[in-house]
């Protein structure tokens, strides 16, 4: 999830803070400050985060585009100049547009707005934008809520006594909820100064920059992971269920399926997973063997050298080309695969699922998934040819079933036509005749279309009288036993316009000829 | 607000008014797509409902005999060919009547939203003259096109003749009220499993009513009956288990009228009526303008929205080597096309005036045919065709249902193409794949070789993709639970805790997995059941390491990190039976059985020989070699009776295994139990000759290979004593003529 730090560096966060030491910070130092610790702290434990720099007064200006070289960022942070005042609502816009051209519409984002809480006065100021919000055109609309999901977290150098005097926290929880309310307002707590500055970023870093730490397991291998990006939890059903479900910190493993047969599946979300070295008792089982080995594990250096089950699980589900289903949590899933960035690099990642019991239609439902050791025949097939997916829905799509459809008058033209069509082929065609004409016949029923089964009974009785001499003798025969049959059908005669009663061919006997429908 | 809130937005959820604000006022809720359709969940009300307003649907159509007019659209049956033309006068031409519109246009809502969700959004059909016939009921068996169609024949057309003063479309608006209170199988399910806070469980639900009203008065009564009537059932439900109360309806009135008519009834967007009813009235000429109308509808009911491919290449059944392009309109959830949400459709798609429908055009990319590949795709959404019986539609679909893939790209002017989209069929169902066509963010991640364990090259890679197949999962449908209560995922996971017991996962890290001998034992022991005879096949791979060691057969004892040449022979035995006990306690305790294969381990693994002992058995080796070799062809001569002879060798065994523990831990060097399974010794031996000194890859891959062929079928006794895969034949010939026969280097020495 791409960060954007948008950082306020109108005038107001030039304010000196006063403190009873000797020096005098501004605003805008401990800002920096809070910031570099943010920083630091990415750059070390959250290193593969994307983030940005925005810079805003009544202009806004993109410092440093999405980056993971946090030194660069630094040094942009250091040398930040001072403008005039503050307009956040072109910032914000600035901010959307950015993220949609680097990341697309879809991409969650997490915005981090770095302000001192005064903001702006007349045109352009936070008050005025909400205030003129339900008065906009389509091409004005205010920047929030962002297309792409997002979360928005507005860190203040101030404490709360401070906003509240003024209209200011009214303003940015107002602004929170717009953003669509995922987020949260970050305030300082008693006097303004490095320590408290260092407090409300800590919390900002555990609330949104903590590392996903995680053990992996299949049976009893397992390894120590960080999933990067961290998942967020989702919420399923506001009404049933409103508590958001999150990932359990323990991923196991329930068993492994053929990329094929897991056909591209949609999902909420991908991370990497990624090997750590955690310290502690070597309990894996499977150690057993390696005490031989090596006596000292769980050294930072040794950890390349000592095996990992991400890796070999990773080299074999590349090799084998099939994914492992793992549960993220209850009746919550999601699969574990390779994954290849180039030719050179490929890695282990993560998709998570739908929550919910049955994710993929095409698998039923996960919990009904079991060892193909239990089944009586192996349904793979002893050379693999066959496979027990994709598991096939109860009922036809009408796509799949030849439904009839006459909301166009050439769908109800080609049904007669194909009637006609076989009508002129008879006797040989009497099967591919009579099926086309129960078909019509059904629908004509069901739409309640009597005046069609007498028309299209007419059109039968006009080809009769045209058959040629040489027309086989059934041909007519059969015509008009159809004709009839229609007639019948649309008298509303309950025993001939039943639904499921079936037209059949006439029975007739030209064994002299040596044809008619025997020869079907 | 001319346009009420979204039917998901509730009062006083800030978030969801806040959203309504801030779309364009008028708009309808499906066009403006600006405010909710985002991909998590979280974001997006109308995904977060189970049992929102269109959960429950309810057609009531009008069948009293007004109905039975003429809708004046003209339909020609009479296609006469030009040839046959002028010998006659063409037919008159057909017209529907209201009645049959409003069912054909009715039937298509439903065949489309029963494409889309196919289940947990439900329909009861009901027709109204002087009395309510009601043709379904909530239950999921009776939610089907077929179900509504042939109760539709039972119905028939409106009578003309029947008093229009007994008819009323009023007996089925009540009927549909009641219909509303009515609890679902799915809001059972729901209540029951939420008991606690079975309050959670709402009723909302949408009654469609086709009809033709006199006027806007007539209207007006329709409403307020169906207010009084929520009313009254609201009442009745508060008081029932089986019903309940109705918080939400919404009431769509369509007035169907003929062509070249007046409409005697004027439009009106939606209204809240009270804050359970809201309504809306739309005034519709039969014919395709009630079709399209409807077909707006279930889109709007359903956040639905339309894609158009274009460009589809078919061939002409006449001109069978040219192919002309296509363009296929399909139906499908508007998250699709999350990514044009931000007006941006200009470049992405283009949206095209049809009628009052939009559609996003994206274009068809020839398929390639690897469609083993996993794209990244952020959702997966059912289809429906908007002309389902369409040429171009259907060869569309049935090109999907017979398993290909169609990547679909969005169409632009310049630039390098954007491929977002996928059509794929996953069991007889076809779905729209979004993928992600954005740069990702996570590009460029450390490779899986810098991380933990990245630098050991000696995993079994193979091996474990062999555990991976044995692994697979499969579908039990009808299997809830097993004996113990177990479902099949909980039994998948025991598999894996029993078959990971004891797993080392480098090849340095274990003897007994490098060994061809061990692989009949290693496969069984894992198993939750052992029966008599895989006992007996683990007591005879014991037996044949046994042997290996007696014959001082190499191990393949990984050399690594140790200098020289590695432990002793002696040594390697000693590692290759601790791990081999190890593996076996570690399933010690799944059955008797299990105990037994340990059992016969302990009895039988060496015990540190004396060095004369082993000098004596050194000078003893020919002789017995040569008893074994006999031995073999004993019982090949015998092995035209398979199933006698291993019967026989069953009660031997078993004979065996009673005496076995308490007269060979005394005389581990005792011969006998080789002698009597020579089959084995000689099937198995073959492959560890090869192993002899430190694994290299080629006989690791020789292993693996013989080791998959071996379960096919029996080796070839020819093939297993060849040399260099050339066989002597005639062999007795020489040994009776008292040669070597090992001379041809078969023996180990």
């Amino acid at each position: 999830m791409p960060t954007v730090v948008l950082m306020d560096v109108s005038l107001s966060m030039t304010r000196p803070v006063s403190l009873e030491g000797a020096e005098e910070f501004q605003r805008k130092n401990l800002a920096v400050h809070g910031l570099t610790m943010l920083f630091e702290h990415m750059a070390t434990n959250y290193k593969l985060e994307f983030t940005a720099l925005v810079a805003f007064s009544s202009l806004w200006e993109l410092m440093v585009p999405f980056t993971r070289d946090y030194n660069t960022l630094q040094e942009t942070l250091n040398n930040l100049e001072d403008y005039d005042k503050t307009c956040l609502e072109s910032a914000l816009q600035g901010v959307s547009n950015i993220v949609q051209q680097e990341w697309g519409g879809t991409c969650p984002c997490q915005v981090v707005l770095v302000t001192d809480g005064s903001l702006g006065i007349g045109r352009g100021s936070l008050r005025h934008s909400l205030a003129t919000l339900k008065q906009r055109g389509e091409d004005k609309k205010f920047p929030l809520p962002f297309p792409f999901p997002c979360k928005l977290y507005i860190v203040c150098i101030a404490n709360a006594e401070e906003l509240q005097a003024t209209d200011a926290m009214d303003n940015l929880e107002q602004l929170l909820s717009l953003s669509g309310g995922e987020g949260q307002i970050f305030t300082m707590d008693g006097p303004l100064c490095l320590k408290s500055v260092q407090a409300m970023f800590g919390k900002l870093i555990d609330h949104a920059y903590m590392p996903f730490h995680a053990v992996l397991r299949c049976g009893n291998l397992a390894s120590d992971v960080q999933v990067f990006p961290r998942p967020e939890p989702v919420l399923l059903d506001e009404e049933l269920d409103p508590v958001p479900k999150a990932v359990q910190t323990e991923l196991e493993i329930v068993g492994f399926i053929e990329i094929g047969d897991i056909a591209s599946p949609p999902v909420l979300s991908r991370h990497l997973v990624l090997p750590i070295a955690v310290n502690k008792e070597p309990d894996e089982v499977g150690a057993g063997a390696a005490d031989e080995m090596e006596e000292d594990t769980s050294t930072n250096q040794m950890a390349g050298k000592s095996p990992n089950f991400c890796v070999l699980l990773h080299g074999s589900l590349k090799v084998e080309g099939m994914v492992a289903l793992v549960q993220l949590g209850p009746d919550w899933y999601g699969m574990l695969y390779s994954q290849a960035d180039s030719k050179k690099k490929s890695n282990l990642m993560m998709s998570l699922f739908e929550p919910g019991p049955e994710p993929l239609p095409w698998l039923g439902k996960i919990s009904q998934l079991g060892p193909i050791s239990d089944a009586p025949e192996n349904p793979y097939g002893e050379d693999d040819s066959k496979s027990p997916f994709p598991v096939l829905p109860k009922s036809k799509r009408s796509y799949a079933q030849n439904v009839t459809v006459w909301i166009k008058a050439s769908g109800l033209q080609t049904d007669v036509q194909k009637i006609l069509r076989n009508a002129r082929k008879l006797p040989e065609k009497t099967q591919t005749f009579y099926k086309e004409l129960n078909r019509l016949r059904k629908a004509a029923l069901a739409f309640g279309f009597w005046d069609l089964l007498k028309c299209v009974a007419e059109l039968l009785d006009r080809e009769c009288t045209l058959l040629p001499d040489s027309a086989h003798p059934d041909a007519a025969f059969q015509l008009s036993h159809a004709a009839q049959q229609l007639k019948l059908a649309s008298s509303g005669d309950s025993k001939y316009s039943a639904f499921d009663h079936v037209i059949t061919p006439m029975l007739t006997d030209f064994s002299g000829g040596g044809s008619g429908t025997d020869r079907m | 607000m001319p346009c009420g809130p979204p039917p998901s937005a509730r009062f006083g959820d800030v978030i969801d008014l806040l959203r309504v604000l801030a779309a364009e006022p008028g708009a309808l809720w499906l066009s403006t797509g600006s405010c909710t359709s985002h991909r998590s969940p979280s974001w997006d009300p109308s995904r977060m409902k189970m049992f929102s307003v269109s959960h429950k649907t309810v057609f009531v159509v009008d069948h009293c005999p007004y109905m039975s007019e003429s809708s004046r659209q003209q339909i020609e049956c009479d296609m006469l060919t030009k040839s046959r033309a002028q010998a006659m006068i063409p037919l008159a031409p057909v017209y529907k009547s209201l009645w049959t519109c409003a069912v054909e246009c009715s039937m298509e809502y439903c065949r489309i939203l029963y494409d889309i969700y196919p289940a947990k959004k439900l329909i009861n059909y009901m027709v109204s003259d002087s009395e309510c016939h009601i043709l379904n009921t909530w239950r999921e068996e009776d939610q089907s096109v077929q179900e509504l169609m042939s109760a539709l024949a039972a119905v028939g057309p409106p009578n003309p003749h029947e008093d229009p003063e007994c008819c009323s479309i009023l007996h089925g608006l009540v009927a549909a009220v009641e219909s509303l209170c009515k609890i679902t199988e799915y809001q059972h399910e729901a209540r029951t499993a939420l008991v606690d806070v079975a309050h959670r469980v709402s009723n909302r639900g949408r009654i469609i009513c086709l009809t033709n009203a006199k006027s806007d008065t007539h209207v007006r009564m329709l409403e307020d009956c169906v207010l009084e009537t929520i009313q009254e059932q609201n009442k009745l439900a508060a008081g029932s288990d089986r019903l309940m109360p109705i918080q939400q309806c919404e009431l769509v009135l369509v007035h169907i009228y003929p062509q070249g008519d007046d409409t005697l009834v004027s439009d009106r967007q939606k209204k809240e009526m009270t804050s359970v009813l809201s309504s809306e009235v739309h005034s519709v000429r039969a014919g395709r303008h009630l079709a399209s109308k409807l077909n707006v509808l279930v889109q709007q009911h359903f956040d639905l929205a339309s894609t158009t491919i274009t460009n589809i290449p078919m061939k002409e059944e006449q001109h069978a080597n040219t192919s002309a392009n296509y363009d296929v309109e399909l139906l499908h959830h508007r998250d699709a096309h999350m990514e044009f949400k931000n007006g941006d459709l200009h470049t992405g798609g283009s949206s095209k005036e049809s009628g009052i429908r939009e559609t996003v055009t994206l274009k068809w990319c020839t398929p390639r045919t690897n469609s083993v590949e996993l794209q990244y795709c952020t959702g997966a959404y059912r289809i429906s065709p908007v002309d389902v019986n369409s040429r171009p539609s259907s060869c569309l679909t049935n090109f999907l249902l017979n398993g290909r893939s169609v990547l679909l790209e969005q169409p632009r002017k310049a630039g390098s193409k954007v491929v977002s989209h996928m059509l794929s069929c996953h069991g007889g169902e076809i779905f729209l794949h979004m993928l992600n066509s954005t740069r990702s963010t996570l590009e460029d991640p450390p490779s899986i070789s810098e991380g933990c364990g990245g630098r050991v090259t000696d995993y079994r890679i193979t091996d474990f993709g062999e555990f991976m197949r044995e692994n697979r999962l499969t579908t039990f449908p009808h299997v809830l639970v097993d004996a113990a209560g177990r479902a099949p995922i909980e039994r998948a996971k025991a598999q894996l805790e029993r078959h990971t017991r004891y797993w080392p996962m480098i090849i340095s890290q274990t003897t007994i997995f490098n060994m061809q001998a061990v692989v009949p034992l290693a496969n069984l022991i894992v198993k939750d059941t052992l029966t008599e005879d895989d006992v007996l096949t683990c007591q005879k791979t014991v037996y044949n390491l046994v042997d290996m060691e007696r014959k001082n057969d190499p191990l393949p004892i990984s050399t690594v990190g140790s200098r020289g040449k590695g432990p002793k022979r002696d040594e390697q035995y000693r590692i290759m039976w601790n791990e081999l006990e190890t593996l076996v306690k570690a399933h010690v305790e799944t059955s008797e059985r299990h105990q037994q294969v340990l059992e016969c381990i302990s009895a039988c693994r060496s015990k540190p020989p004396e060095e004369e002992e082993r000098k004596k058995r050194g000078r003893k080796r020919e002789d017995k070699e040569d008893k074994t070799e006999k031995n073999g062809k004993d019982s090949e001569e015998k092995g035209w009776t398979p199933d006698t002879e291993r019967l026989k060798g069953v009660m031997e065994r078993e004979k065996e295994n009673e005496s076995e523990s308490g007269v060979i831990k005394d005389s581990p060097d005792s011969p006998e139990p080789f002698n009597k399974k020579p089959r084995l010794t000689l099937e198995d031996l073959q492959p560890q000759e090869k192993s002899k000194g430190p694994v290299s890859l080629l006989s690791l891959w020789t292993s693996r290979i013989t080791q998959a062929n071996s379960r096919k079928h029996p080796e070839f006794s020819g093939r297993l004593n060849s040399i260099n895969n050339k066989a002597e034949l005639y062999q007795h010939l020489k040994d009776e003529n008292g040669k070597d026969v090992h001379e041809n280097g078969k023996a180990t020495r």
